[in-house]
């Protein structure tokens, strides 16, 4: 019933409100905007050249090529979100999978594991990414090209890699917490299996933990994406926030609301990310104080 | 004093549990290694409470967990109704589990806080897939009713709802779902206030009475073991001191260390408390023990020869064993 | 030694707010502890009995907690005192030692850090002069080799020397007044009971005043001039220790003597228990707040709060049909 909900939306404070609101309203235009909008994205407003925010009808006005700034970052919040959610979805779930099992198992398998996240946590992140895409998205010579889709999975893929150790880390700490508890030695001494044990226990003890990083590592790829942009191994052709940031910073001292708006966009984006994944985590603790 | 010694086995047919020079080593940095428990050996017949008493360190919880192989012992055979543990297969030994259970010290890590309280303790009739879940639930309410918590009231709510002494009683409930024929309870009130500890003990007593149990209870508490138990057994730093029945052990502690612990229970009473005498020092530590009588570092009688042998179990009176060279007369 | 108490509490109450309403922990308690007593406050847990001390020295969190009510030490009113101005006691005037020594010690800073801190920062001591006393009272809580332990990190240590560490800590600006928070409770038998000689005999040689919070009447029967005993947030017996022990008169103290497990009763016997459980403290009721559990109840109990009465010096309890007295 809406009072029902308006009390339960209560409890939160005006910032996580606000951030709900926010995440909200970007993942409705992420689904439901490109199916809507009949309007192309790139269509050119030949009079309309670099115009600044509020003109003619444009309300964040136009880049130098002549494309509306808003229809732009709209059409580009799908495809931004997309690879974020997908790297921390794909390797949060392969990073938590591996922690939990090293974090349970221990002895060597864990040892090994620990070095492997060590080593390739200690890669900054930018330079890891980086390297990927040269490898695998940069055409052999000069004269051939590389399609976009393979790009923007190769960024995909580069961003998942980075995302695994990240949150692999937190699910295996989190395990050897978990599995110290005596609850586990009292299902095994019932006779539990192993995969009882970890499926029906440690699992959903562990992954709230997962959860609340998880929401900031997702603010983290978005301006992970971003700098690849800026790099020039992004996304390519301005269809994600990062990319039209880096397409417009040529021209930031002719036209510069064309990077302010993917900026604001990105950091109340990341601001929200992080908002929610502090709540989260502040229940943990809570939570968790009182056990 | 040793844990050597096998004086004080008995050989009749009412013994359940077997446990001869057991030993449970860990490694304990580089080369070293930590002993916990050194060659204890001790049996237990049914319908017994036998008490395992002594301070922090002593290894007396990594005995209850070593008996029941969580983990294997380093060496020494543990023989539970005829059958050999330390040698069984992991399916094997899994088969045996229903029939020997555990409750633990902290109420609340016992249990998962994520499962509300009718999930505990339908999880081990769930593992073995006893009956139906009609069955299930009847049962888990008659458990429930049995540790004197209403199910109505209990079922559905988490474990963090509930104090210290609720937590240990819906801890119970879930380690008698099994019918087991041994509970292994590990310091299960020490961490309860005394009046609660009261009500814990009498449950324990109650349920040992209707579901025809054997217990080991491991405790620090001298004056609460008094109260439940049938036997009682002294360890330190691994080893064991004295073996007797309650009321030989508080009227008569030969061994010095007993007589020690029997001393520092404090007893609410202003007159009487003025005049107790306090062990002095702390254990020495594990990694490095004593030779000899691992006690002699803080033994009043102690001599050359307590530095030299290591003293076995000898039997001082009827059913009473002390692994001392110098008792107390 | 003056004739004013060292800690006076006047219709001392604290509540806190919560969901489900107002939360009365602490109901109008009236205590003295003289200079140099030893004040024993029991109580089972969720009797108010540590909310009570926190409450005295000024430690409850001043958003959640409402104190009402005045507390005078050494003449001093520090009923509405702001932090700064109670930050001025603690140390030197009040200290306290905690139950977990673990969770009590910073587990990432040496032992001999953490005890030269209060030194340092209270009294101003240079480096070397605090570390030399810092020395000398490790060696005063009888802690062997005090020169190594003072490098040691708390986990290195058991659960024995960590208390007797804390001891130290809170001894270290010699305090006038010290609150020992179930300082036994996490240790073994052993060493509870040479941690509650150390204290007694570091209060007569110090003359510190000292108030000693448990849920264990036994741990306070030799240590104590005095003894408190508290349930659901009232003082409902307070007597000097021996009379206390010799002449009880409210039920609760009678019931909660009778649960402790003695070495000398009769062993295999069931022990008897104070059934029920404590009063929801969000609902205050009209009536004793040991009615409901009482084995002497009457209807009088339930309608109307028995006041404090005094029957001997010293001695005063909160109950209509006392067990020494008529019925």
């Amino acid at each position: 019933m809406k009072s029902g909900l308006w009390k339960k939306m209560r409890r939160f404070s005006i910032p996580t409100l606000l951030s709900i609101a926010w995440l909200a309203i970007i993942g409705l235009i992420a689904i439901v905007y490109p199916i809507l909008s009949s309007t192309d994205p790139k269509f050119v407003y030949e009079n309309d050249l670099g115009v600044g925010p509020f003109t003619n009808g444009h309300l964040f006005g136009t880049d130098t090529n002549g494309y509306d700034i808003l229809r732009e970052l709209l059409h580009g919040t799908r495809l931004t979100l997309l690879v974020a959610v997908v790297a921390v979805g794909v390797g949060g779930a392969i990073g938590s999978l591996i922690g939990i099992l090293s974090g349970y198992v221990r002895g060597k398998i864990d040892a090994v594991v620990n070095i492997i996240f060590s080593a390739v946590l200690s890669i900054p992140n930018l330079v890891l990414a980086l390297a990927l895409v040269a490898v695998l998205a940069t055409a052999p010579d000069v004269n051939s090209t590389v399609s976009n889709w393979r790009k923007v999975f190769v960024v995909v893929l580069a961003l998942t890699i980075v995302i695994i150790p990240i949150l692999g880390r937190i699910a295996r700490g989190a395990t050897l917490s978990w599995s110290n508890r005596e609850f586990v030695t009292a299902a095994k001494s019932m006779g539990a299996k192993n995969s009882t044990i970890l499926w029906k226990h440690i699992v959903p003890n562990v992954l709230p933990a997962v959860m609340a990083i998880a929401f900031l590592a997702v603010g983290v790829v978005i301006v992970a994406e971003g700098s690849l942009s800026l790099l020039g191994v992004g996304i390519p052709d301005g269809n994600s926030w990062g990319a039209i940031l880096a397409a417009g910073r040529n021209d930031m001292e002719y036209t510069p609301h064309v990077v302010y708006f993917p900026i604001i966009f990105i950091a109340l984006t990341v601001i929200s990310c992080n908002q929610i994944g502090d709540v989260i985590r502040q229940s943990l603790d809570r939570r968790e104080a009182r056990i | 004093m040793a844990g050597s010694g096998k004086a004080h086995l008995r050989k009749s047919d009412d013994v359940i549990l077997r446990v001869e020079d057991l030993t449970m080593e860990f490694p304990a940095g580089g080369k070293n290694f930590v002993r916990a428990v050194s060659g204890i050996s001790f049996d237990i017949e049914r319908g017994e409470t036998l008490a395992i008493v002594g301070e922090s360190g002593c290894g007396k919880s990594t005995l209850g967990k070593a008996i029941l192989q969580l983990p294997k012992p380093t060496s020494g055979s543990v023989n539970f109704q005829g059958q050999e543990l330390t040698t069984l297969n992991k399916d094997a030994l899994r088969d045996i589990r229903p029939a020997m259970q555990m409750i633990f010290q902290d109420p609340v890590s016992s249990l998962d806080p994520r499962l509300s309280v009718g999930k505990i303790v339908d999880e081990p009739l769930a593992i073995w897939n006893r009956g139906d879940e009609v069955w299930r639930s009847n049962k888990v309410d008659e458990l429930l009713n049995a540790v004197g918590l209403d199910p109505a009231l209990v079922r559905d709510r988490r474990s963090y709802e509930f104090s210290g002494g609720q937590c240990q009683r819906i801890s119970i409930a879930r380690s008698l779902a099994l019918e087991p024929l041994l509970l292994i309870c590990d310091e299960p009130v020490s961490a309860l206030d005394v009046s609660v500890q009261a009500q814990i003990l009498n449950l324990l007593q109650d349920m040992k009475e209707r579901y025809g149990l054997t217990l080991i209870f491991i405790s620090h508490d001298l004056a609460v073991v008094k109260a439940v138990s049938t036997r009682i057994m002294v360890m330190y730093l691994g080893k064991v001191c004295e073996i007797s029945s309650p009321d030989e052990l508080y009227s008569n502690p030969r061994h010095h260390y007993t007589h020690a612990l029997v001393s520092s229970v404090p007893i609410p009473d202003p007159n009487v408390a003025a005049r107790r005498t306090t062990l002095e020092g702390e254990p020495p530590s594990p990694m490095d023990p004593p030779s000899g009588c691992r006690f002699r570092t803080r033994c009043p009688a102690a001599t050359d020869l307590c530095a030299q042998e290591e003293p076995q179990l000898h039997e001082v009176s009827t059913g009473h064993y002390v692994a001392c060279h110098w008792p107390r007369s | 030694m003056s004739n004013n108490p060292m800690l006076s509490l006047r219709d001392f109450s604290v509540s806190f707010d919560t969901a489900r309403g107002p939360l009365y922990a602490v109901r109008n308690v009236n205590i003295d502890v003289a200079d140099g007593e030893s004040l024993g406050i029991v109580g089972e847990s969720g009797s108010g009995k540590t909310v009570l001390s926190r409450g005295a020295m000024g430690l409850l969190p001043k958003r959640a907690a409402h104190r009402s009510g005045t507390v005078i030490y050494d003449d001093h009113d520090l009923s509405q005192a702001p932090r700064k101005e109670l930050r001025e006691y603690w140390g030197t005037g009040m200290a306290m030692i905690f139950q977990d020594p673990m969770t009590a010690l910073n587990p990432v800073r040496k032992i001999g850090s953490q005890l030269t801190e209060g030194l340092r920062v209270r009294l101003q001591m240079n480096k070397r002069d605090a570390k030399a006393r810092g020395l000398e009272l490790l060696h005063r809580v009888r802690i062997p080799d005090p020169e190594a332990v003072m490098e040691k990190y708390p986990f290195q240590l058991s659960g024995g020397m960590r208390q007797r560490v804390m001891i130290a800590i809170a001894l270290a600006c010699k305090p006038r007044l010290l609150f020992a928070d179930e300082p036994t409770t996490a240790l073994d038998v052993t060493v509870q009971a040479q941690v509650m000689q150390l204290l007694s005999e570091l209060r007569h040689e110090m003359g510190m005043s000292m108030v000693i919070v448990t849920h264990d009447l036994g741990v306070v029967a030799g240590h104590t001039d005095r003894i408190a005993v508290m349930y659901a947030g009232e003082v409902v017996e307070i007597a000097p220790t021996k009379r206390l022990f010799a002449n009880m008169q409210m039920p609760y103290t009678e019931a909660l003597m009778k649960s402790i497990p003695r070495l000398d009763a009769p062993s295999g016997q069931r022990l008897p228990v104070i059934s029920g459980r404590l009063p929801d403290p969000t609902q205050p009721e009209t009536g004793c707040s040991f009615a409901s559990r009482c084995p002497y109840v009457t209807d009088k109990c339930r309608a109307s709060t028995p006041p404090l009465v005094e029957v001997a010096p010293g001695h005063s309890y909160r109950c209509w049909f006392p067990i020494g007295g008529s019925r």
